[in-house]
Parts: C-alpha cells; sequence; structure tokens
C-alpha cells in the first residue's frame, strides 16, 4: 500500500517535475513568471490530440495500440508536430505580446499580468474551439502490471516516468554541455554582457520559448494520456509547477525535476493521509514554506 | 589626433538611458589605427554612458559612431562585436556562474568553428593564471584574475578596437601595474585602445592621448604629457585627485 503510494507519487511527479522544467528554464531568462505555461500544457495536449486524430483519420492502421500501450503510433507522431505547434504558438504570443512589452522596458509585474491576460485568452479560446468537456488519447483499457511489494502501475504510466527522464537527461545535457546552453546561462545571468560577448539575445529568447513550449507540450500529451485532456489541465498543474521550479531552485534543471518528483510524492501522500481534496493544498504549503526558509530553493544560488 | 582616417569616431553623438535625458551631450572623437586614448573626468561625466554607447548598449538619441568604414550606431551590441569592437564593462564583466573556460567559450562562438580552439589557446598563453584553472567558476576568482578573464574574453575574436571601462577599480596598486602592463602589451601588438579610467597619472602614463570628459562634453583632449603640464587641467581634474591616485 504505502509502495502504492510511492509509484503514484512518482509518476504525477515525473509530469511535474517536466513542467516544471520549462517553467525554471523560461523563468530564469526571460525574468518573470510566465502564468500562461499552464496553458501551453493544454494547447499541447490538445494540438496532440487533433493532430493524432487526423493522423488516425487519415491511417487507421496508425491507431493500432502498440502493445503494451495503450495508443497507436498516431500519438507520438501527433505529439511531434503538436511540438512544433505549439513552439510556433509560444513564438507568436511572444511576438505580439511580451517581446513588445520587454522592448518598452516594462516592468516584470506588467509582464506577469499580461501573463495572466494570456492564459486566460487561451483558455478560452481551447473552451471555445473543443469545448469544456474532457477527451482522452485513446478508450483502451490498460491491466496494470504487478511491480512487487504490491504496488502496480500500467505500461504507459512507466512510460511517462521513462519519457520525462530521458527528457530531463537531455535538456540538462543541452543545458551543460552545448555551446547554445551555455549562450542561455550566460543570458540568464546578464543580458547586458552576452550581448557584447557576441550573442545574439533575441535569438536565444526564441529558443527558449520554443524549448518551454516542447516541454510544455510533452507534459500536456503525458497529462492527457495519464488522465484526461480538458481547458483547465493546465491551470490545475500551475501550482504545483511552480512549487516545484521554486523548490528546484530557479534555473537547475535536476532541482525541477527532483522537485517535482517530491511534490509528486507529497501530494500522493496528503491524498491518502489527509484527504483527497487537500491535494492542491499540498503545493501550496511547500510554497509557502521554501519561501520563508530558503528562497533560493534547493539547488539555486544564494545570490541570485 | 591621428593624421590617418580614424578607426573609431563619433560625431555630434548625443544619447542617455531615457528619451529626453541626455547624457552624452554631443560628443565628437576620433581615434586612430594603434592609438592608446585615455578617457578621463569626474565622477557622473559620463564616460561609462559614452563607452556602453560606443558598444551598443545605451539608446542613441543623435549623432553617429563609425567603425573603420562603416557607421555602426544603430547596430546591436552582438552584431559590433562581429565588426571588431570589443568592450569591457565596468562593473559585472564576466559570466560568474561559468567557469573560466565556459567565459572563453562563450565568446568564441561566433569565430568559425576552427578557429575557437586556436583562439582560446592564444589567451590561456597570454594570461597563464587563467590556463591554470580552465574549470573554475569565474564567480569564485580574485579581483585581478577577473579583470584579466574579461579582457581575455575581449581579445578572443581578435578586435580592431578594444574598449576598457575602468578596469582598475577595486584592485591593489600592484594588480593594476599588473592589468596596465597588460593593456599597454596588447595595444603594442597593434590593438587600438581606449581606457576610461579615474586613476589620472597612472593612466596617463601608459596612454599617448587623453579625453577629458565633463558633463557629457569633451572639454580637454590632447597629448598625454601636455595634459599633465596644463595648469588648468592639473588643477580641475589632477589636483583632487593626487592623493587618490598616490594611495591607489
Ligand atoms: N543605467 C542607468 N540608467 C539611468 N541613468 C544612469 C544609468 N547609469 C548611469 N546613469 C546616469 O548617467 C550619468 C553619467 O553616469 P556614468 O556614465 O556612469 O558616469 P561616469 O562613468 O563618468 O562616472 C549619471 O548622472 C548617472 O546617474
Ligand atoms: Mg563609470
Amino acid at each position: 500500500m504505502t509502495l502504492q503510494i510511492l509509484v503514484d507519487g512518482l509518476i504525477a511527479g515525473a509530469m511535474i517535475g517536466l513542467g516544471a522544467v520549462g517553467i525554471t528554464l523560461t523563468y530564469s531568462i526571460l525574468r518573470f513568471a510566465n502564468f500562461a505555461h499552464g496553458e501551453l500544457i493544454s494547447w499541447g495536449a490538445y494540438l496532440a490530440l487533433a493532430v493524432s486524430s487526423g493522423i488516425g483519420f487519415l491511417s487507421a492502421s496508425l491507431t493500432v495500440p502498440l502493445a503494451p500501450f495503450s495508443f497507436g503510433w498516431s500519438l507520438p507522431l501527433g505529439t511531434l508536430v503538436a511540438i512544433a505547434l505549439t513552439a510556433l504558438l509560444a513564438l507568436i504570443v511572444d511576438a505580439v505580446l511580451f517581446g513588445p512589452l520587454r522592448r518598452r522596458r516594462g516592468a516584470v509585474i506588467i509582464l506577469v499580468m499580461a501573463s495572466f491576460g494570456a492564459a486566460l485568452t487561451l483558455r478560452s479560446l481551447l473552451e471555445f474551439i473543443f469545448t469544456s468537456g474532457p477527451r482522452y488519447f485513446t478508450q483502451e483499457l490498460q491491466i496494470a502490471i504487478r511491480l512487487g511489494g504490491g504496488a502496480r502501475a500500467t505500461p504507459d504510466q512507466m512510460l511517462v516516468i521513462a519519457v520525462a527522464a530521458l527528457v530531463v537527461v537531455g535538456v540538462h545535457l543541452l543545458l551543460t554541455r552545448s555551446s547554445i546552453g551555455r549562450s542561455m546561462r550566460a543570458v540568464s545571468e546578464n543580458q547586458q554582457l552576452a550581448g557584447v560577448a557576441g550573442i545574439d539575445v533575441r535569438a536565444v529568447v526564441r529558443i527558449v520559448w520554443i524549448l518551454g513550449a516542447a516541454l510544455a507540450c510533452i507534459a500536456g500529451v503525458m497529462a492527457g494520456l495519464l488522465v484526461q485532456i480538458r481547458p483547465q489541465m493546465g491551470l490545475d498543474l500551475l501550482l504545483p509547477l511552480f512549487a516545484a521550479a521554486i523548490l528546484g531552485g530557479i534555473g537547475s534543471v535536476p532541482g525541477a525535476m527532483l522537485a517535482g518528483l517530491i511534490v509528486g510524492i507529497g501530494e500522493a501522500l496528503t491524498v491518502r493521509y489527509v484527504g483527497a481534496e487537500w491535494r492542491a493544498a499540498l503545493s501550496f504549503v511547500v510554497l509557502v514554506a521554501i519561501l520563508l526558509v530558503r528562497p533560493q530553493g534547493l539547488f539555486g544560488k544564494a545570490d541570485r | 589626433m591621428s593624421e590617418a582616417a580614424p578607426v573609431l569616431a563619433t560625431k555630434s553623438l548625443v544619447s542617455g538611458y531615457e528619451r529626453d535625458l541626455p547624457i552624452v551631450r554631443g560628443v565628437d572623437m576620433a581615434v586612430g589605427a594603434g592609438e592608446f586614448v585615455v578617457l578621463l573626468g569626474p565622477n557622473g561625466a559620463g564616460k561609462s554612458t559614452l563607452v556602453k554607447t560606443i558598444a551598443g548598449l545605451v539608446p542613441v538619441h543623435s549623432g553617429t559612431v563609425t567603425l573603420g568604414s562603416r557607421e555602426i550606431t544603430a547596430l546591436p551590441a552582438h552584431l559590433k562585436v562581429r565588426h571588431g569592437l570589443a568592450f569591457v564593462p565596468q562593473t559585472e564583466n564576466i559570466f560568474a556562474s561559468l567557469t573560466i573556460h565556459e567565459n572563453l567559450q562563450v565568446a568564441a562562438n561566433i569565430l568559425p568553428r576552427e578557429r575557437r580552439a586556436e583562439r582560446i589557446g592564444a589567451q590561456y598563453a597570454m594570461f597563464p593564471d587563467l590556463a591554470a584553472r580552465p574549470g573554475q567558476r569565474a564567480g569564485a576568482l580574485s579581483g585581478g584574475q577577473r579583470q584579466m578573464l574579461a579582457v581575455a574574453r575581449a581579445l578572443i575574436v581578435e578586435p580592431s578596437v578594444l574598449i576598457l571601462d575602468e578596469p582598475s577599480a577595486g584592485l591593489s596598486p600592484k594588480i593594476v601595474g599588473d592589468v596596465f602592463e597588460r593593456l599597454s602589451e596588447i595595444n603594442r601588438q597593434g590593438v587600438t585602445t581606449i581606457l576610461v579610467e579615474q586613476n589620472v597619472r597612472a593612466a596617463l602614463a601608459i596612454g599617448s592621448r587623453a579625453l577629458i570628459l565633463v558633463e557629457g562634453r569633451i572639454a580637454h583632449e590632447g597629448s598625454a604629457a601636455a595634459l599633465l603640464d596644463d595648469p588648468i587641467v592639473a588643477e580641475l581634474y589632477l589636483g583632487a585627485r593626487q592623493a587618490g591616485g598616490a594611495a591607489a
């Protein structure tokens, strides 16, 4: 029973961690809390749903489940296209909304408020286009596999954990080992000096949006696969995502992932021992506690 | 002023952080190839603003900046570097969260791939202190080492013009001597150098020519020796600072 809580927490935590990695990246480079990140998650899920349904419509054979998983090739293919479309959406929002505000050297609070507006608009658009009823990538039922110790998980759930781990390792390597990662860290520390050092800061900002949107889309597909797709899904994830990003230390990719797992397991424990209605409160408690005790987070630098 | 066409020139340059508040108020300057020019002036005169404007970090209100035969007034900072203009800011002039090697790699990124390692190697050869600890976080370096790293970072791209904003600030006299010695060496290798300094006597000792900026305008200009002898200049800008200069 206790082991099952851990497994459930890990599965939710993998999803939260992935979303939090996107938040931590955009926050550390764009320097504002983007409350529309949740809507990139929802849009990612709906775009993947739309494209994979389209693919399935063109070729029914691509919807045949890839045993032992519950979905066919149409979902991974649709996700790839959806990643590109979500990135495009983020770039458009930046070009029409955040970019002009940045150029006017708007205060951070203005950017944050603008992101609230963007979130509201993007969410309403989803409800308008797809209605607010829940959708599913697949209607297949899955048999949970025994993991030992009485714990069970479905193949889809295990896939989510594996993909989240791979993506996080990939992003971490990109950030620490590649030249674009170095440029991103340089821009995150000092934009003026980055310009003087020859870095095209605006290009780096675009890359960060693309990366953040890609991570949001993947997180959205995971949430849609494990739970359901709703216009509110991103909004519901927002508090846990920010709790994890801040707990991990803004800018730290491994920190965000680890903190995501902590929040996920914390939620599972809360549901089990306190009550399901308290699940959302856990993130809030984590957020307040970390801001009071260690505002720089687990892996953040105290001097920032 | 040099006879040949200047490498770097400004014409009636007016700039500032806000639209209706010019800080640099009509600066005409011309720096010839290979010159070592010192930019002096009281605190708040606008020296940093002037060099930041030239580097592309402060909005130009009117006037022009030319590098060689090219007008670069409105180019963003990252493109000015590509045209051979290197700038070392007064503060926060290294990436503290990156290692020494990463600082150099970031700057080398605009070079063709095959030249990067060679250019980074050249900096290590010139600054053995940096070569001894490439993996160290730049934030952990001493003041002198930081300035060396900042200069090395700027030199990676083999600039034609190097502008430094008070690299001696906060350093001990011995270290300042080291830094200035390096700067003359770099200048002797043909890099046109513009040095903003508070430490007037030390600066005039290495610079060939000096400009004195007062309230956003060039108030005096002349050879280092002539400025040292000029009684007005000496009284206005050097006398007051003599004590500071001796102490530094
Ligand atoms: N980032 C900034 N934003 C607005 N005003 C500034 C900024 N930096 C400097 N200033 C103002 O510009 C004027 C000149 O400053 P500065 O160029 O730093 O002088 P100096 O380098 O000669 O000491 C000062 O009045 C200063 O207050
Ligand atoms: Mg200054």
